[in-house]
């Protein structure tokens, strides 16, 4: 388990992070959200001891993180890059070896994670020769090659093509069973949405909602409708009864406002417009996201 | 310790691949060959042929002593460097003479003459007249022999015997003996103690600018890439720094190592006389001790810088201060013991080239020596504390350069 306590990162004159704290479990994926700018990095950070909190206090396994932590964590930064000069095998040996690890199992973990993600052949090439993806999928291995306790991924499928993606959250998921502790890092809410158990949505360096997925939906959810349609949206963009509405192509999102029931509001568009679908829906977490952002702002 | 050593290994196996560093292996002792040795050579080498030399004498008192003494000077034994010809023609004008000389040598049918015009019976002015500045011997002879004889005629004529005034003008060298330990000699020519401790203070400066530059184009990569962050959630900023120093550190010995080879290549051969390599012993120590100095100074300064652009400026300006030793060392090699060599010799940044520069001239004391490699060693440790701290934070921020002001918060944070 992870423990996150109080954090404060005061930069000159800008708090990037502002008293947050949260747990960590092992076995669930905890999606750190916020839009650009929330502060999400400058945690991270802090978590990886690349940089020192000013106050605050963070545990692992009930203890405050020693030097031997670092051998027990992975990391894939949102921004990658490799040495492009130098060879896969001995830019993942490195890496390896900095983790502490045996030069023998270094080089046994490395020629089956390289089959795992089908670039054994690109074992002795110069990293600049590899294509974007598999330059990717190198840095992937570098932040797991170790078998570490607790992973951070930040928006680990950025430059991956959709097969690839598949590939990564697959992996991702077996760390899940493994028990590990993972906290994935993104703005993409439909990633973190099939992916994280857990969320913590910040903002301006603040926590502005945490907990479980389901209760966060749970929360919000009981009067989102969903609706096909064709013809003026105006008509009911316009209802007291909508709280807030997010028109698509022939399609809306609405949120009704509080104690208005779906039922009543069908009765009332059914003559305003003219209706291919009706459904009540759990909100996405795109919208709850978007929600707590703008409520934020005013 | 084990991820030191993982870093140091890194930085040296990857940094000795590179095309700069086996460029910087080769090029850099033939610069050095070039400045320092080939000037001596040139100097030294005396022109292998005959060279005609025209006098025009209206006193008829120089040409044949002239070249009786200067036909003395023999190639290889056998032939002669000189050979004269009297250009004076009586029924001419002294400038008729001249004026048919001066385009005899522009015909190139001889090298150049002489123009002796005798005034009163003590004054007389020469010229050498040739297509271009003679060199340097061949005009010290000829003044020498022309003064000789001048004296003598007028030694003679005053009836002091040619014994007595050949004596008389007999020149005492003082020849210079440095006097090492044990009471043993050493002879001291000035242009090899200058050439050979000139090497060393050159070769630790190009060594320490050239691993400097990799350094700094490593980091800028490390920053631009974000790999500096994954390394810094791998191990400390502290066993980072130093595995980076000691992996060019013993990029430097290797270089080191083979200049050396190079360098008793050389002595073999008689091209660099075995006296540059006395003391080398205590001269490697402050060598080595000067390159980790200046290193930790680079790393410091170069963490902070994070385009490659601000990397040419910085190693432009860490390389001026490098300098500043290398000029020093001329007024310190002429007076060894002056105060500003004492003071320079106390100075962190001065110690290992001034250091050098004394092995080379004369017997350092003991106490010196204790004192010096204690001051460096401090420094070192010092130096070594304030980059860790500005290389901690420095590593980590992008964009703008920090204003000194910065720096020195960045100095007084707390770790």
């Amino acid at each position: 388990m992870l423990e996150v306590k109080n954090l404060v990162k005061e930069f000159q004159n800008t708090l990037a992070v502002n008293d947050i704290s949260f747990n960590v479990p092992p076995g669930k994926i905890f999606g750190l959200l916020g839009p650009n700018g929330a502060g999400k990095t400058t945690t991270i950070r802090t978590i990886l001891n690349i940089i020192k909190p000013t106050s605050g206090t963070i545990f692992f396994d009930g203890q405050p993180i020693r030097e031997d932590f670092l051998n027990k964590i992975g990391y894939l930064p949102e921004e990658r890059g490799l040495y492009k000069k130098s060879k896969v095998i001995d830019v993942l040996l490195y890496f390896a070896r900095l983790k502490n690890m045996a030069l023998i199992e270094a080089t046994e973990q490395i020629d089956i994670w390289l089959k795992k993600l089908d670039i054994i052949k690109y074992r002795n090439t110069k990293i600049e020769e590899l294509s974007k993806g598999n330059q990717q999928k190198v840095q992937f291995i570098m932040s797991v090659i170790h078998d570490p306790e607790l992973i951070i991924f930040d928006e680990p499928f950025s430059g991956f093509d959709p097969i690839n993606q598949q590939e990564i959250r697959e992996l991702i998921f077996s760390f899940i069973s493994e028990g590990k502790i993972i906290i994935l890092s993104t703005h993409q809410m439909e990633t973190a949405e099939k992916l994280c158990s857990e969320i913590f949505l910040m903002n301006n360096g603040k926590e502005v909602k945490s907990g479980s997925l389901e209760s966060i939906k749970k929360d919000f959810g009981g009067n989102h409708v969903e609706i096909k349609f064709s013809g003026n949206i105006s008509t009911i963009s316009d209802m007291k009864e909508v709280s807030s509405i997010d028109t698509y192509n022939n399609y809306a999102e609405i949120q009704l406002s509080q104690d208005v029931s779906p039922s009543l509001f069908l009765k009332k568009i059914t003559d305003k417009i003219d209706l291919n679908h009706f459904s009540v829906v759990e909100p996405t977490l795109n919208k709850i996201f978007i929600d707590l952002i703008k409520h934020e702002k005013n | 310790m084990n991820k030191i050593f993982t870093i140091a290994k890194w930085e040296y196996l990857e940094k000795i691949k590179t095309k700069i560093f086996i460029i910087s292996l080769i090029i850099t002792p033939l610069i050095i060959m070039i400045f320092s040795i080939l000037p001596t050579l040139l100097a030294d080498k005396e022109s292998i042929r005959t060279k005609l030399i025209g006098v025009v004498d209206y006193s008829d008192i120089y040409f044949n002593q002239l070249s009786f003494e200067l036909e003395k000077f023999k190639i290889d034994d056998t032939q002669p460097y000189y050979i004269f010809l009297n250009l004076t023609d009586k029924n001419k004008t002294i400038d008729l003479v001249k004026a048919e000389a001066d385009s005899s040598v522009m015909q190139n049918r001889f090298e150049g003459y002489l123009l002796i015009h005798h005034g009163n019976i003590d004054s007389i002015s020469v010229q050498y007249r040739s297509q271009s500045i003679g060199s340097f011997r061949d005009i010290r002879r000829f003044e020498d022999v022309i003064n000789k004889i001048r004296i003598q005629n007028e030694l003679s004529a005053k009836g002091i015997d040619v014994e007595l005034a050949n004596m008389i003008q007999k020149n005492v060298d003082v020849e210079q003996i440095k006097i090492e330990k044990d009471g043993e000699e050493g002879k001291q020519n000035f242009m090899i103690v200058f050439f050979s401790a000139f090497i060393f203070i050159l070769l630790l400066m190009m060594m320490v600018i050239y691993s400097g530059q990799m350094l700094v184009r490593s980091l800028i990569e490390e920053k631009s890439n974000r790999l500096i962050e994954i390394l810094i959630s791998s191990c400390t900023s502290e066993e980072l720094l130093a595995g980076k120093i000691i992996g060019l550190s013993a990029l430097g010995l290797t270089q080191i190592l083979i200049w050396s080879l190079i360098g008793i290549g050389l002595v073999g051969s008689a091209i660099i006389p075995t006296d540059a390599f006395q003391n080398i012993l205590p001269m490697l120590l402050y060598f080595v001790i000067g390159f980790i100095f200046y290193t930790t100074i680079f790393v410091g300064i170069g963490s902070v810088v994070s385009t490659e652009q601000e990397a040419q400026q910085i190693t432009t300006f860490i390389s001026l201060i490098l300098v500043l030793p290398v000029v020093i060392a001329v007024p310190a090699i002429q007076n060894p013991g002056s105060m500003m060599v004492k003071f320079l010799s106390f100075i962190p940044l001065t110690i290992p080239s001034i250091m050098l520069l004394r092995f080379k001239i004369e017997v350092v004391p003991l106490t010196d020596i204790l004192i010096t490699l204690a001051i460096m060693f401090v420094s070192v440790i010092i130096t070594l504390k304030l980059s860790a701290k500005i290389f901690r934070i420095g590593i980590l921020s992008y964009g703008k350069r920090p204003s000194p002001k910065e720096l020195i918060r960045w100095l007084k944070e707390k770790n």
